[in-house]
């Protein structure tokens, strides 16, 4: 009679996907609201001033790596939370198919794709500048 | 005697309005669908950089009427976002001081106090810093 033991591995790519996930979820919550009313209603109605109205002024505060960190982190983490949410909608609408590994791959992987851009628009769209 | 038949394999399947047919359901698939308006947001956001890149003489930011309509919706879709995001961190979110479980409430009441003040903290930097 043999005695198996089960080895036990941590789920390491299941807790990476969570954790992106719920932290596209919780930024998304925390700072995406403020950025649609300001720059998305009242900047484009002239209520107020906002940066990105004129050149000068949103080119300039692109340069700063902080400002380009803070918006990779705002744009792209979300698309992970979405991917996830929009799979499981699927699922809910009665396509089972949305749970494959290649749907996996498509989701997951659209925000990868979306991380990459977003990278390469950041560096390439102001030279870094701390000024 | 018994049948040598096959067993029929059991399809279950949901009536594709099942969420038009109790106001929570709906509510779920809203919060779900989200997600759409909200990353076609970012994406536009995402152009707005880039286009930062063509220079003083061809930038010129958004600010249609459509434009300004289709924020005002996905405005109503972030703050669903976050009410309904932020009101789950009680339960998800588990802290110890001194031995003790924070409650669940005094965690949400943090994490909306925390969505107020980094709103606070990302309009007056999207407002100050312009002209």
């Amino acid at each position: 009679m043999s005695t198996e033991v089960r080895e036990h591995k941590p789920a390491v790519m299941h807790l990476f996907w969570w954790f992106m996930f719920s932290q596209g979820g919780v930024i998304a919550a925390q700072f995406l609201p403020v950025h649609i009313l300001i720059q998305g209603i009242l900047g484009p109605l002239n209520i107020v001033p906002v940066v990105d109205r004129h050149y000068d002024t949103w080119i300039r505060i692109l340069g700063n790596p902080i400002v380009k960190l803070y918006l990779l982190v705002l744009i792209a983490v979300p698309f992970f939370h979405f991917a996830h949410r929009l799979r499981y909608l699927l699922v809910d609408f009665g396509v089972p198919a949305a749970k494959s590994t290649p749907a996996q791959v498509i989701f997951y992987g659209a925000a990868v794709v979306v991380t990459l851009v977003t990278i390469w628009v950041l560096l390439t769209t102001a030279p870094i500048s701390f000024g | 005697m018994a049948s040598t038949a096959a067993p029929h394999t059991y399809r279950w399947s949901m009536p594709a309005t099942w969420w038009t047919r109790n106001r929570h359901y709906f509510l779920y698939v809203v919060r779900e669908f989200t997600a759409v308006p909200l990353a076609i947001w970012l994406l536009w956001f995402l152009v707005e950089i880039k286009r930062a890149g063509d220079g003083p003489a061809k930038y010129s930011p958004h600010g249609s009427t459509p434009f300004v309509i289709f924020s005002v919706v996905c405005l109503g879709f972030a703050l669903y976002h976050s009410v309904t995001f932020l009101s789950l961190s009680g339960l998800i979110i588990r802290v110890k001081v001194l031995d003790k479980q924070v409650p669940a409430r005094m965690i949400t009441f943090a994490m909306f106090g925390i969505w107020a003040l980094a709103s606070l903290v990302i309009a007056a930097v999207l407002i100050g810093f312009a002209r």
